[in-house]
């Protein structure tokens, strides 16, 4: 079998939010401090989902696939430290303002460039624009059912039993293949990349393709939903402190000042 | 100009959330000409029969076990042959999973997660939505020449009022493919603790300064006390202390009660997304600087732990 999953270089999100920045050029939220960047939380899930079932099937490859501008390799490679086979991307300076649509377009090519995949993997949504989109354009594109939010696959003949999280539970499905996998937290930690895993990793050429080897035009990533600005929305609450001696004393003003706005 | 709510009950009542759709409709434009029509999924009809609407369509769903690609065959087929200048969704599982592939198969604009209209022209329309998880926000515009899908932020706004008087709806047929490429086999609802979180006026929640499993067991004593429902951020469902359908935040619940206690909670925006239209917040924690505080009307700094003892001892003293 082959398989892949798409990741996402993003600014680290697990930042205090009084600790990051705008960057009013390029519309990007950013941490105050040097520019880290990770491969966006709920990919690595997806990238665990992937390595589980791969383990769990005979001869199946695992491709790692990102697109954007000036990729930190160090960043991108992480999941072939973990023990991902190959990594692919779209590296290309014309990449730095697309949106989902143009995300969606450029992941498809790639896809159909390097595959076909039986299963395609990805995070639930990016934490930087938060839009949960890019997997559902990608279905489209490349005409591949999905399931969002997905916790575990089993193979079973030439089909897969998955449990797909919902709002109160999980529902079990069986589904055919090819399929639009995305992964939430709720997959479990990623495992941590071994010390092998690393050397392998940097020793991995990452196979990169131009727009133009995709023969994708500058107008086929017009952007139809334009960031005009982005902003920290102003705080205006004011809270109250509750002082006292000790524990107790504290619990008692609170009690009161709640029966006193009535909400006890 | 020509609205279309896409509605989802997936509980067999009806979910009074979908009424924040008909208050935002009323935000894109004064036009007195506007037509507005909604396609409702499941739910009860009496109440659906009440939808501040001109036009009103229902769709009949049998059991749990509804198919995305059934419900997505199903709105095409209605899109066919007419025009909406938009097309709104809430946020729900159903439409997280159609809105985005709706506008894709239409090549119409799409824009998720919507929790206020900014400005209207006559050639653009731009909306503000929180983005990296619910630190900052952006303001995204689009061009009018083109039907836009949108999809509301849940408790973002007021609950428009049903019609005192039941009106015609209606009924379509759910298009129903039997060679469809996955089928749900069964549903298991996990039952959370306590009161429905959604629906409480009292949410009592735990998080990271908990500690243990044990700790636990005060926030659901505190929150049986309160006749109040029990919360959780991430860091302590991931401990496994509490169950994940007790979540807070911007993959678990999103909860509007009258007060909103945390114990032991730092405040990540993804958790501040879940809990930010609480009334009252009352917080405590360890550290005077954790950003929760900065949302709450309240704050005691203390050892959540001890803090919570001495709570419930003086509650049961007082009442």
């Amino acid at each position: 079998m082959k398989i892949c999953v798409c990741i996402k270089e993003v600014p680290d999100s697990d930042v205090p939010s009084d600790k990051l920045r705008i960057d009013s050029n390029n519309l990007k939220v950013l941490p105050i401090e040097n520019i880290s960047s990770i491969v966006n939380g709920f990919d690595l899930n997806a990238v665990e989902l992937a390595l589980k079932f791969s383990e769990s099937v005979e001869n199946c490859t695992v491709s790692i696939i990102s697109v954007g501008t000036n990729l930190s390799s160090d960043v991108i490679k992480k999941p072939i430290a973990m023990g991902a086979d190959e990594i692919i991307t779209c590296d290309d300076k014309k990449n730095i303002n697309i949106d989902v649509h143009g995300t969606a377009l450029i992941l498809s090519k790639l896809i159909k460039k390097t595959g076909p995949y039986d299963i395609i993997f990805s995070g639930r949504h990016a934490s930087d624009f938060d839009m949960a989109t890019v997997p559902f354009a990608l279905s489209e594109m490349l005409s591949i059912p999905i399931l969002n939010i997905v916790k575990t696959i089993k193979k079973k003949g030439e089909k897969i039993i998955l449990e797909r999280i919902i709002t109160d539970g999980y529902q079990l499905i069986e589904s055919k293949l090819p399929l639009i996998i995305t992964a939430g937290n709720q997959v479990g930690d990623p495992r941590y990349p071994t010390l092998r895993g690393i050397m392998i990793a940097s020793k991995k050429q990452i196979v990169n393709y131009t727009l133009d080897q995709l023969e994708i035009a500058s107008e086929d990533l017009e952007i139809k939903v334009k960031l005009e600005n982005l902003y920290f929305p102003e705080n205006e609450n004011k809270v109250e402190m509750i002082e006292g001696s000790d524990s107790k004393e504290k619990a008692i003003k609170l009690i009161y000042k709640l029966k006193e706005s009535g909400i006890i | 100009m020509n609205v279309l709510s896409i509605i989802f009950n997936e509980r067999e009542k009806f979910d009074d959330s979908s009424l924040e759709i008909f208050t935002f409709i009323k935000s894109l434009d004064n036009d007195k000409d506007m037509n507005v029509t909604s396609l409702s999924f499941g739910g009860d009809k009496k109440y659906i029969s009440k939808l501040p609407v001109d036009n009103n369509f229902y769709v009949e769903l049998s059991g749990e076990n509804t198919n995305q690609i059934d419900v997505l065959k199903t709105i095409d087929f209605f899109l066919n042959d007419k025009r909406y200048d938009f097309i709104i969704f809430q946020k729900d599982d159903m439409s997280n999973y159609i809105a985005p592939i709706i506008s894709y198969r239409k090549n119409y604009p799409y824009i998720p997660d919507i929790k206020q209209t900014y400005s209207n022209n006559s050639d653009n329309i731009k909306f503000i939505r929180p983005v990296h998880g619910e630190s900052a926000e952006g303001i995204y515009s689009v061009e009018k020449n083109n039907p836009i899908v949108l999809k509301i932020r849940k408790n973002s706004f007021k609950k428009e009022f049903l019609l005192s008087i039941e009106k015609d709806i209606t009924e379509l047929l759910l298009d129903i493919d039997i060679s469809q490429s996955f089928t749900i086999i069964e549903n298991y609802k996990t039952k959370s603790e306590g009161l429905q979180l959604d629906e409480a006026e009292i949410v009592v929640s735990g998080g990271r300064g908990v500690g243990s499993k044990q700790g636990f067991e005060n926030i659901k004593n505190l929150a049986t006390l309160l006749n109040g429902a029990i919360g959780a951020s991430r860091a302590a469902v991931e401990a496994e202390w509490i169950e994940p359908s007790n979540l807070v935040g911007l993959t678990g619940k999103w909860i509007s009660p009258n007060l909103y206690l945390t114990f032991g909670i730092s405040g990540a925006s993804q958790h501040l997304a879940g809990c930010s239209n609480s009334k009252i917040i009352v917080s405590v924690n360890t550290d005077p600087d954790a950003s929760i505080f900065k949302y709450s009307k309240f704050g005691i700094v203390e050892d959540c732990n001890k803090f919570i003892i001495d709570l419930i001892e003086e509650i049961k003293k007082t009442s």
